[in-house]
């Protein structure tokens, strides 16, 4: 029955947490193929080490930190090819905000240097704090701030940035 | 607080607003006018990092998930068995024939088949499928059957179900429901992919045709061969 439980609580974590981390995966990879496979290799080891996890309300930050490893792991195996032309027409999601503007700001994501995007992608979807950041990441939540703040004036200085060139207008 | 550290604090963490910062912000123009804008950039970063999800993303880490634990009808059992068939199919392509309308019983060719995992996929996993109602992408739909040689006639059959196929090894293959006025058919696709000579298996009362076609084949699972025959010839 304990058995039973935990496979439930697992179900949850895994209808609950797949679509975010999948986004958090695409952006690490922007292979949608990959950001899947990272999403299934990340749930079987969580289901591995399920006895590791001690606290429920840590299952989120644990999910992101196997993710973020897994992802590490595949680097060292290969480096891997990243086709930009496959994405942008397959992956907008016209539903919210203009589509133009989201293309404009996915360019601008994609051009940021790797550490500055993840931590802002730890805090834009995971909705983790500076101090959380900092403890998946193993450094100072001041190093955390200071990648926040320039991935954020490197954002609104890039050309062809709608937002940017708004704010920077006025 | 003054402006450079409300402005460092806004571009580090704008969700997290503190005392010092709201009140600053009622006595600073020019700071409640950042405030504003940063929330508008704040929407249309979050929006772009919103990419569209595949659908079943869920369903198909849970399916992989059972696949791992050891159960006698679990879909692990059933993806290794295709893969197995899949994988011995290449090995003795043209080895064995069958008769066209000669039909064999699930007992003479073993559950590693791939008609046979087909058909124990489809009674034990496709009602629960069904109910979620999801529904894959047409476009990746339309190139498998392109790649099979196979078409839907719009006006003859229509689609209850598609998604991923997650007996198919790497995730590649079809599941399609379909619906016709002969009756409701399961069609797996299995692009680029050998499955063997053409076979038809019978298998706790369903019938599967197992066929090569173009590169790769298909998997055709009803309630009769009848039934498969007819939709068989609207997909040619």
């Amino acid at each position: 029955m304990l058995f039973d439980s935990e496979k439930s609580k697992f179900e949850t974590l895994v209808k609950a947490y797949s679509p975010e981390l999948y986004r958090y995966a695409y952006w690490q990879c922007r292979d949608r193929f990959l950001a899947e496979d990272l999403v299934q290799e990340t749930f079987t080891r969580a289901w591995q080490a399920w006895d590791k996890l001690r606290d429920d309300k840590a299952a989120k930050s644990w999910l992101y930190t196997i993710l973020r490893h897994e992802h590490a792991r595949l680097f060292e195996r290969k480096r891997v090819e990243i086709d930009d032309g496959q994405e942008l027409d397959d992956i907008v999601d016209t539903a919210s905000s203009s589509a133009y503007d989201q293309i404009e700001m996915r360019d601008a994501l994609k051009a940021l240097s790797e550490s500055y995007r993840e931590p802002l992608l730890l805090q834009v979807l995971g909705g983790f704090s500076c101090a959380e950041i900092a403890s998946m990441m193993a450094i100072s939540e001041g190093a955390v701030m200071t990648r926040l703040t320039r991935a954020r004036l490197a954002l609104r200085k890039m050309p062809g940035l709608n937002a940017g060139r708004r704010m920077k207008a006025r | 607080m003054n402006c450079f550290e409300f402005r460092r604090k806004m571009l580090a963490s704008p969700g997290e607003r503190i005392r010092e910062q709201e009140q600053h912000v009622r006595a600073c123009a020019a700071c409640e006018r950042l405030a504003k804008e940063m929330e508008s950039f704040e929407d249309s970063i979050h929006d772009a990092v919103l990419v569209a999800v595949p659908d079943g993303l869920a369903a198909r880490v849970l399916l992989r998930h059972k696949v791992r634990q050891p159960a006698p009808f679990g879909v692990w059992a059933l993806a290794a068995s295709l893969v197995l068939a899949l994988g011995l199919a290449l090995q003795f392509h043209g080895g064995f024939y069958e008769e066209e309308n000669q039909t064999a019983p699930a007992i003479a060719r073993g559950e590693h088949h791939a008609a046979v995992a087909a058909i124990s996929y489809v009674l034990d996993y496709e009602p629960q499928l069904l109910e979620e109602n999801r529904t894959g992408d047409p476009e990746e739909m339309r190139q498998a059957l392109g790649q099979l040689g196979l078409k839907l006639p719009a006006d003859a059959i229509a689609v209850r179900y598609l998604g991923k196929c997650p007996v198919v090894p790497d995730g590649t293959g079809e599941h399609i429901v379909l619906r016709t006025a002969a009756g409701q058919a399961t069609l797996i696709l299995v692009p680029r992919r050998p499955v063997g000579s053409r076979e038809v298996i019978t298998h706790r009362d369903r019938t599967a045709i197992v066929s090569p076609a173009r590169a790769g084949g298909y998997i055709l699972i009803s309630d009769s061969q009848k039934t498969i025959r007819h939709i068989e010839k609207m997909l040619m």
